[in-house]
């Protein structure tokens, strides 16, 4: 190997590449393994993934805060081009190293209990495959390979959303994933091209480390200067677009976030890896790596977008039945939120974000998935027709499962962003600087952070909304079907056991120790540039304490609304409540134009191919079939027939004499006498 | 007058007699019957012609040795036609088509 940097650390590099092949390795092994190999592929498994949760922990004790560094080795080359293997070693590939292996542990272990022994085999294989991707994706130093499992970690997904295949739900939602995804695979590809037309590298940190070539590139007449080429300006544009083509399908932002939702189809486990903590982060790990290509403006437009789509999608979270819907849309938020920190220049804050996030979605999944199996249980047990997932059949919940209670009360208060959970320290890093982003701007930037701090208020509501329906008052099932006998619990122990790791990792401790800065997080200070002061001003005193009394208030609401009874909420008949039911009619609205036109489109082409080009082809075959009949009668009765009639004749001339020799021996005789006869007669006559 | 002409007719009507007996029946002791025709047919013509030779009864005593030897073969014949007959179980000519090849 090569090393462009002299503190190059072989340990740590052996042990990276040790902690992305353990699942590549699980994976092989679980797919050449015969069908029945049942929990012992799912161990399996979980083993590689703590060895890789181990290195990772490794990795990330010599790496972190240790600058930055990369190893590569020369892969192929094209042309005078020559695309390197590697890795890059900085804060930011360490940090989501660890992240990724920590909650793919806890996930894994309950993977072994909530899926069929029967079908674990196959689940595994998939897992282990997509944490292989991931794991290869945050550490890879150049666009080539992050193109690459980008892609990989894409198709895992498709595969995971599509585990229970024999449902159509889940197959329609898979397809769709796939498709929304390569639309932004298509634009991450043109960014790479257009860079690579630019600056000649794909190398990661040559491209945009400390004094990059994007570093060192300007804006000038219109041109898109770079060290050693120049494109027009709009190439910058482009390039911009499609990385956030890219970021918007797998970090599901408006207006590709539609299949998030759909891929709750999958199990809830993957829905708590994939499309809660990790896949999804993806997106904002890659703005987090492209970061210095973009402008002003283009980080503007992302901040816009991300707020929107946090608002977007809080507010369809308010009126969702479906408990991981509601899950869902709760991450398209909080997604909204990391991109729109990454718009506003906050990008310590935004993945610190991202990290805690992680955490508790992933504990909120998990929780679910318990809740969910325990219906699903009663479902089964009774024969009943209902939905596991709805949580208007839930209800009192809280006695029956104490853990999975307090693990969500945690999970949902760090999601609110209530003091002393993790959710409150990243959560208010974000609003305090978007209130002083948009302080230095025109007065109407005001809107964005309104905007956000809007949404925690929203988020408190359906937050509210989902523990009160979920766990409190009475059980609903109960009600409706009074003679079903219910033993639900917490389940076994590996249910409980990552829900309390999980738990414990969303409180304050694991992050900082001052539960009430955001500023002292070691995580937010290992993202920051060497020059950041911190600048003391008035929101880092009201913007905490109005969010907190917004929350608290909103959820005193709530509990008025859904355990009082009290009439406070909207109508379930008015406009907006319909807006937000029906997920603002977005899908409705892909289906109706979007889904239709293409539809419409193949139609026709359809309809072109069919009757024009095959009815092209068809007079082609009907003229070829009709040239060859011809030919065919001709050759049958002309050429054949000729061919028939001499052996016609010969053979009557063969017989003719034949029938002489037939053994009878008048005949003989007969024929002599003929033969004498005629020749006397000839004599007579001549 | 008896003359010569109409012992040459009796005789080629007695030949062409045998001559259709021989090609047109099934019957192998018929065809014998029929060549026995066209022998005679054969030695009436001896005697026809002996009567009015020079050298007497040369054409008669000829015609003793044809009749011996056509009892000889007709001998001859006959047992053939018993060997057939016990080879084949018929003596039909048309059906003993052996010869073909």
């Amino acid at each position: 190997m090569t090393s462009i940097t002299p503190h190059i650390d072989s340990v740590v590099v052996t042990c990276t590449l040790l902690a992305a092949g353990l699942p590549l390795g699980a994976s092989a092994v679980n797919f050449l393994l015969p069908g029945k190999t049942g929990r012992a592929s799912g161990w399996l498994s979980v083993l590689a993934i703590l060895g890789s949760l181990i290195l990772a922990g490794i990795v990330f004790s010599k790496v972190w805060n240790a600058g930055e560094w990369s190893v590569q080795q020369a892969w192929f080359t094209i042309g005078s081009t020559t695309v390197y293997a590697g890795l890059l070693f900085n804060n930011l590939s360490a940090l989501m190293l660890l992240l990724v292996s920590a909650i793919a542990l806890p996930v894994h272990i309950y993977s072994t209990a909530y899926i069929k022994a029967a079908e674990q085999n196959r689940y595994f294989t998939y897992l282990s495959f997509f944490c292989f991707s991931m794991l290869a994706l945050v550490v890879v130093n150049n666009l080539v390979m992050l193109y690459a499992f980008w892609e990989l970690v894409g198709f895992s997904s498709y595969l995971l959303i599509g585990f229970w295949f024999t449902r159509d739900g889940a197959v329609k939602a898979n397809k769709k994933a796939f498709i929304m995804n390569r639309i932004g695979d298509i634009g991450l590809l043109s960014a790479i091209i257009i860079l690579f037309v630019q600056y000649h590298t794909f190398d990661l940190t040559l491209l945009f480390g400390q004094n990059g070539l994007v570093f060192n590139s300007f804006m000038r007449n219109g041109l898109w200067m770079a060290p050693a080429h120049q494109l027009p300006a709009v190439w910058q544009c482009i390039a911009f677009g499609g990385v956030f083509l890219a970021v918007a399908a797998k970090s599901a932002q408006f207006p590709l976030h539609t299949w998030l939702p759909d891929a709750m189809e999958g199990p809830t486990s993957v829905s708590a890896l994939i499309h809660a903590a990790t896949m999804v982060a993806a997106g904002v790990f890659l703005l987090g790596r492209v970061y210095p290509l973009f402008n002003t403006t283009e980080l503007d437009i992302l901040a816009i977008i991300g707020c929107f789509t946090a608002f977007l999608a809080a507010t369809i979270a308010l009126t969702q039945n479906d408990l991981k819907r509601i899950l869902a849309y709760s991450t398209i938020s909080q997604l909204g939120y990391m991109i729109m920190a990454m718009g506003i220049d906050a990008y310590a804050s935004s993945l610190f974000h991202l990290v805690t996030h992680a955490f508790f979605k992933c504990l909120l999944f998990l929780c679910a998935g318990v809740i969910i199996h325990e219906v699903q249980h009663i479902k089964d047990e009774h024969q009943l027709d209902i939905d596991p997932q709805n949580i208007l059949y839930m209800g009192g919940l809280r006695k029956k499962m104490p853990i999975t209670f307090m693990a969500t009360v945690v999970g949902c208060l760090a999601l609110v962003g209530i003091p002393l959970t993790s959710g409150y320290l990243s959560k208010d890093g974000i609003l305090i600087q978007a209130f002083e982003w948009a302080e230095s701007r025109a007065w109407y930037y005001e809107i964005l952070p309104v905007g956000i701090l809007l949404t925690s208020a929203l988020t408190a509501f359906y937050v509210a909304r989902l523990i009160f329906k979920v766990f409190f008052g009475e059980f609903k099932l109960k009600e409706i079907f009074p003679d079903i006998h219910l033993h639900i619990s917490d389940g076994s122990w590996a249910y409980r056991l990552p829900l309390i790791l999980l738990a414990l990792c969303s409180l304050f401790p694991l992050f900082s120790w001052n539960p009430l800065l955001y500023e002292h997080a070691w995580l937010f200070k290992g993202f920051l540039p060497v020059d950041y002061l911190v600048r003391e001003n008035v929101y880092h005193a009201i913007v905490p304490a109005l969010i907190n009394i917004i929350s608290v208030f909103v959820v005193y609401w709530a509990y008025a609304v859904y355990l009082q009874q009290r009439k406070l909420v909207f109508s379930q008949k008015s406009f907006l409540f319909k807006l937000s039911y029906h997920h603002w009619y977005i899908d409705t609205f892909y289906q109706q134009v979007v889904v239709k036109a293409v539809v419409a489109f193949s139609q026709a082409l359809f309809w072109f191919d069919r009757q024009v080009i095959d009815g092209l082809i068809h007079q082609l075959t009907r003229a070829g079939k009709l040239l060859a009949g011809m030919s065919a009668w001709a050759d049958r009765y002309i050429i054949d027939g000729f061919l028939l009639l001499i052996t016609q004749v010969v053979k009557g001339i063969g017989s003719f004499f034949r029938s002489f020799q037939g053994g009878k021996v008048q005949y003989y005789l007969y024929s002599m006498l003929i033969l004498m006869l005629t020749l006397f007669i000839i004599k007579l006559l001549v | 007058m008896i003359t010569l002409t109409h012992y040459l007719l009796v005789s080629a009507a007695l030949f062409s007699i045998g001559l259709y007996v021989i090609l047109s029946k099934q019957n192998a002791i018929q065809i014998l019957i029929g060549i026995e025709l066209m022998l005679n047919a054969a030695i009436l013509n001896l005697v026809a012609f002996g009567k009015f030779d020079k050298i007497n009864n040369g054409g008669q005593s000829f015609a003793l040795f044809a009749i011996v030897l056509a009892a000889a073969t007709t001998a001859v014949a006959l047992a053939i036609v018993l060997n057939v007959y016990r080879r084949y179980k018929t003596i039909d000519p048309g059906k003993i088509n052996q010869l073909k090849d």
